[in-house]
């Protein structure tokens, strides 16, 4: 048995205290932080539940309930940020991120605490890969949210559409990572390599944009 | 193999549609082609887990949704594109045959609740009617209209068809006969697959200036 609430407040007090310390310009950083992996415990709680209700097996939690549960957890605290505080696109871009990095590291932390922490070159290509894919899931909903809510006409069936991106996202990588032999490798390199494409295509928008600018002038 | 060579062909006619609709909206930047294109995204998106889940272990999804909220995310787009398109004028228009499409669906999901799920019915169910309804309506008033409104009609046509393959496809899924080609459900998806298609041309016959 994991005792994942003991784990979590045992993370938690020491960052709490750090947010306390380093004072109010820091707390969203904290916050943000600490929100990822409340969500991240939340999920393991809903998976848990759907799993008895459905009487699934380890293999469907992870490859077809817990894209779903995590996914829309993850969601919550940040349209919470953006619903309520109205931030700005820049602030949006650093919340997603924090929230996706703390989820995927309270997952990891879960996962050494069940499967020990004994193969580094294993935990090396998983961490990253589990990294890379939680803040790929985020930022398609919560950078997507942000274009779509700007549109009144695309408000709801954009935010079904981001969401189901970023959930089959998450189940096709479970999936092959479930299969095992090389699709794993696959699967924990596909979004590594999504982020570095995502990187380069964005700061070829950023440079165009700013030589058009420098055209203008 | 039946089974996945359906997903498949369906997957890749899917993402053709959905690379061509983004190259239309890239040219046009039509409002309608950004829907279309995220139409067939979805649906592609859907399709590939589905095929992936087939390709890999041999059967398909049995216990939660995550093709089914893909589907459900593109049925989503499809009335927001019939909604989009649709002018002020058909917008107040009604016509008693727009009862056809509850009188079709409704009966048919109770049939599915007896098979499936209530709660994911309700959705996929629900959409799909809105859909057939605005359907018939933007069908009966374009054939009314003259000129290039009157080329509406097949866009509607083409989502009425689609509706309808869906729910004799779901029909046919809660018999099953065989994994073979002797089962109607891989046929209606064959056929499915070529209605998805069809909506690209028939958007482009309806908004071409």
């Amino acid at each position: 048995m994991t005792y994942i609430e003991n784990i979590f407040v045992c993370i938690v007090a020491p960052l709490l205290v750090a947010m306390i310390c380093m004072g109010k310009r820091y707390y969203r950083f904290f916050i943000f932080s600490i929100a990822g992996m409340g969500a991240c415990i939340l999920s393991a709680y809903i998976n848990t539940f759907f799993a008895r209700i459905y009487n699934a097996d380890l293999f469907n939690i992870t490859t077809e309930i817990a894209p779903v549960v995590e996914e829309i957890i993850k969601l919550l605290p940040l349209l919470f940020f953006l619903l309520i505080f109205e931030p700005k696109p820049k602030e949006i871009e650093s919340a997603v991120l924090i929230l996706a990095t703390s989820f995927a590291t309270f997952e990891n932390i879960c996962y050494l605490t069940q499967n020990g922490a004994a193969e580094l070159p294993f935990l090396l290509i998983r961490g990253f890969g589990t990294g890379a894919m939680h803040v790929i899931g985020g930022a398609i909903t919560g950078c997507g949210l942000v274009y779509i809510w700007k549109r009144g006409w695309l408000k709801i069936a954009g935010t079904a559409g981001l969401l189901c991106a970023a959930i089959n996202f998450h189940a096709i990588y479970n999936l092959l990572i479930a299969h095992g032999s090389i699709t794993q490798y696959i699967a924990y390199s596909t979004p590594i390599f999504v982020l570095i494409v995502g990187f380069m295509v964005r700061r070829l928008i950023r440079t165009k944009q700013f030589s058009s600018i420098k055209l203008e002038i | 193999m039946v089974e996945l060579i359906d997903n498949v062909s369906q997957f890749f006619v899917s993402m053709v549609a959905a690379i061509s609709a983004s190259i239309h909206y890239y040219k046009s930047r039509k409002q309608v082609y950004f829907l279309l294109t995220c139409f067939y995204g979805t649906f592609s998106i859907g399709g590939l887990y589905w095929m992936l889940y087939i390709l890999l272990f041999g059967y398909s999804p049995q216990v939660f949704y995550v093709s089914e909220l893909a589907w459900i995310a593109s049925f989503m787009f499809l009335l927001t594109l019939e909604i989009t398109i649709s002018s002020s004028e058909e917008r107040k228009f009604k016509h008693p045959a727009m009862w056809l499409a509850p009188l079709f669906c409704i009966p048919q999901f109770f049939l599915y609740i007896t098979h499936g799920e209530i709660i994911n019915n309700i959705f996929i169910c629900g959409i799909t009617m809105v859909v057939a309804i605005y359907a018939i309506r933007g069908l009966i008033f374009a054939r009314r209209q003259k000129g290039r409104l009157r080329d509406m009609q097949y866009l509607y046509m083409s989502a009425l068809v689609f509706i309808f393959l869906e729910y004799l496809l779901w029909t046919s899924s809660c018999f099953w006969i065989s994994d073979t080609l002797t089962n109607p459900y891989f046929w209606l998806d064959f056929l499915l697959t070529g209605a998805l298609f069809v909506i690209l041309p028939a958007t482009r016959k309806a908004v071409r200036p």
